[in-house]
């Protein structure tokens, strides 16, 4: 009867096709929802992780600092402070800030400027594509992101072209030099980022008294850095975090900060919910139409138990088609928007989650009609 | 026999005391419907035997009861006192469960509005009570061609309903009730919605393919036309089987 259940299904093409479009709309919104929200938070700790690569275990900061774009400067004596520390083996300095940056055609960009410790460069991007990082060493050398030297730091008065490596332009009203380029993962705050060293970094600096953003450390061999970590907060007064303990606060204080957990949230449970509604009024609109069918059936010997495997093959053969018409949408979207750098991340608990999702969708869906037939007694058949 | 053994029996297998060629043995059988002020008498008290191979019309007026005897016969409503054995079995005795299977194995049903599945060829419509017995597809839709080409429908086993005449429709209707070779076969009605000619040739196949194996055939119809065709006629009104005549003439149709 199985074949019974998919001709009945099929046969009826306006209901069937209500039926797919309302799931697979369903599966569209949740997956390519939440995998949109999944890069958006991949997004936001991302120059936290990009940077911290292995190199060192801990990030020392003011203990107001929220987030990793959340700039609150420490004095100077914060490095010598950690230093002292029990378990540190090494700890450099390191500056972020917002920087006015001109390019050679005039226009203005705020950017953030990273200063790395001069004698070891800790904290540089994850990978230079064009030059060295040691050429940072060089006199007045910044290293520019390649995809923001093509687009946001792009020459557009007069001449129309990307930023190249010997480009002077000036930070703070002081010069700089193009020396190469890097390539790093899309970050949240997309405004560009150059790297530079930390003593430089500090001469571009507008005059303050606090101008030390964070302090990279190096645990030693075999202390927990948990442990390390602590201990600078008890000595300092300092926030010391390790790598993933950043990403993770940085990330939720943002998503807590812009609503975004709520907004997605409250977008994939209307994507549940509108499929549910469409779904489950097309289905039992299906089974209204088909109730003397399903009676006569019932009739000539079908069981109940036959009868609602016929509709479980039904709604599951809906569910199916609809879930693998939605989540193949939500992946061609997903490939616009990585071909554009938005945030997407189709990881493989989405496409699971989204497929439970909608299984229960059409199962309650199926529920209401299946109540029906269950009930239908098989004399409405003799009714004309 | 003591009440007791009386009691297995009814469960278990045929009554010694019905004739061996009685399909459909009804005995004082009561059936109605809601409770209180509104409960309505749709049998009162029917005292019916159909026999194998005799073709039983049931008539009467609209709301007399004839579709409620039919459906208590067919197994698809237990009376609420009264004996009705259907080939020897209490069915209001079996489980839901058994009587559904029993409705599977032995009972062919004609409707009036026909009932065939508009999404499935007719060959698949004639299958459907072996698919519901758990045969294979294949080996159910080859018995149904067989049965399609019996009447007179061998070429047009692959097309939709919406493709065929009432009259064809209807034939899909009687291959489907026959295909399984049940014991009796229950009709609603079946030549209502077909014009005069049709009707006579639906009837004639009936009395041709229908009874041939000796089965019981049960007819509710209103159609006097075809009254010629019964073997027995039972009229009934008000829940009661006012009398069983053997021709239209006593019944007072000509």
């Amino acid at each position: 009867m199985n074949f019974v259940a998919i001709k009945m299904l099929v046969g009826d093409r306006l209901k069937y096709l209500a039926l797919v479009a309302g799931v697979a709309f369903a599966a569209l919104l949740i997956t390519q929802q939440a995998s949109i929200f999944t890069g958006f938070s991949l997004q936001i700790g991302q120059w936290v992780r990009d940077t911290s690569n292995g190199s060192f275990d801990l990030w020392v900061m003011d203990d107001q600092v929220e987030f990793d774009n959340d700039f609150k400067p420490m004095s100077d004596t914060a490095l010598q402070r950690v230093r002292g520390v029990r378990g540190v083996e090494w700890a450099v300095p390191m500056y972020k800030a917002y920087l006015r940056v001109r390019l050679p055609d005039g226009t203005l960009v705020q950017s953030r400027v990273i200063g790395l410790d001069d004698a070891t460069l800790t904290g540089g991007p994850p990978q230079v594509t064009q030059g060295k990082l040691a050429d940072l060493r060089q006199d007045r050398a910044v290293l520019v992101n390649e995809e923001q030297a093509r687009s946001t730091l792009r020459l557009r008065r007069g001449e129309d072209r990307a930023l190249r490596v010997g480009d002077r332009i000036s930070v703070n009203d002081h010069d700089a030099i193009v020396a190469g380029f890097y390539r790093a993962n899309r970050e949240f705050f997309w405004d560009p980022v150059l790297y530079t060293t930390y003593s430089r970094a500090l001469s571009w600096a507008p005059k303050e008294r606090k101008l030390l953003s964070y302090v990279l450390v190096k645990v030693a061999g075999g202390e927990p850095v948990t442990d390390v970590a602590a201990r600078i907060n008890a000595m300092s007064g300092l926030k010391a975090m390790a790598n993933d303990a950043f990403d993770r606060t940085s990330t939720s204080e943002l998503l807590s900060r812009t609503g975004s957990l709520v907004n997605f949230g409250i977008t994939i449970v209307l994507g549940f919910v509108i499929g549910l509604l469409v779904a489950g009024q097309t289905f039992y609109t299906f089974v209204l139409d088909n109730l003397k069918l399903f009676g006569a059936l019932k009739a000539m010997g079908a069981s109940t138990r036959t009868v609602m495997r016929m509709m479980a093959i039904q709604v599951v053969t809906v569910g199916s088609i609809g879930y693998g018409l939605g989540l193949g949408a939500a992946s061609v979207t997903g490939l616009f928007f990585s071909k554009a750098g938005l945030a997407f991340n189709m990881s493989w608990q989405i496409p699971l989650a989204g497929g439970v999702a909608v299984l229960f969708c059409c199962l309650v869906a199926g529920l209401l009609g299946m109540v029906r037939v269950v009930r239908l007694e098989p004399a409405v058949v003799f009714k004309s | 026999m003591s009440s007791n053994v009386l009691q297995y029996e009814e469960n278990a297998r045929a009554v010694t005391d019905l004739p061996a060629d009685v399909a459909v043995h009804c005995r004082n059988v009561v059936k109605s419907y809601g409770a209180g002020s509104s409960k309505v008498m749709a049998l009162r008290g029917i005292d019916l035997d159909v026999l194998k191979g005799e073709l039983m019309m049931l008539v009467g007026p609209s709301g007399c009861g004839k579709t409620t005897l039919i459906s208590v016969v067919a197994g698809i409503l237990d009376q609420d006192e009264g004996d009705c054995r259907v080939l020897g079995k209490n069915l209001r005795a079996l489980s839901q469960r058994d009587k559904t299977r029993f409705r599977g194995e032995n009972v062919g049903f004609v409707f009036q509005a026909f009932n065939l599945l508009p999404t499935l060829t007719a060959a698949e419509n004639a299958a459907v009570p072996l698919l519901i017995n758990g045969m294979s597809r294949a080996k159910a839709v080859e018995r149904a061609k067989a049965m399609l080409d019996r009447v007179g429908l061998g070429d047009r086993t692959h097309s939709l309903p919406s493709q065929l005449s009432g009259g064809q429709q209807q034939r899909v209707a009687i291959a489907r009730a026959l295909v399984h070779d049940p014991k009796r076969i229950v009709c609603d009605e079946p030549t209502s919605a077909l014009d005069h000619e049709t009707g006579q040739r639906v009837m004639h196949l009936l009395r041709e393919v229908a009874l041939a194996e000796g089965r019981a055939l049960v007819i509710v119809t209103h159609d006097a036309r075809i009254f010629e065709y019964a073997d027995r006629i039972a009229r009934m009104d008000d829940g009661r089987v006012e009398r069983v005549v053997k021709s239209a003439k006593e019944l007072g149709h000509e």
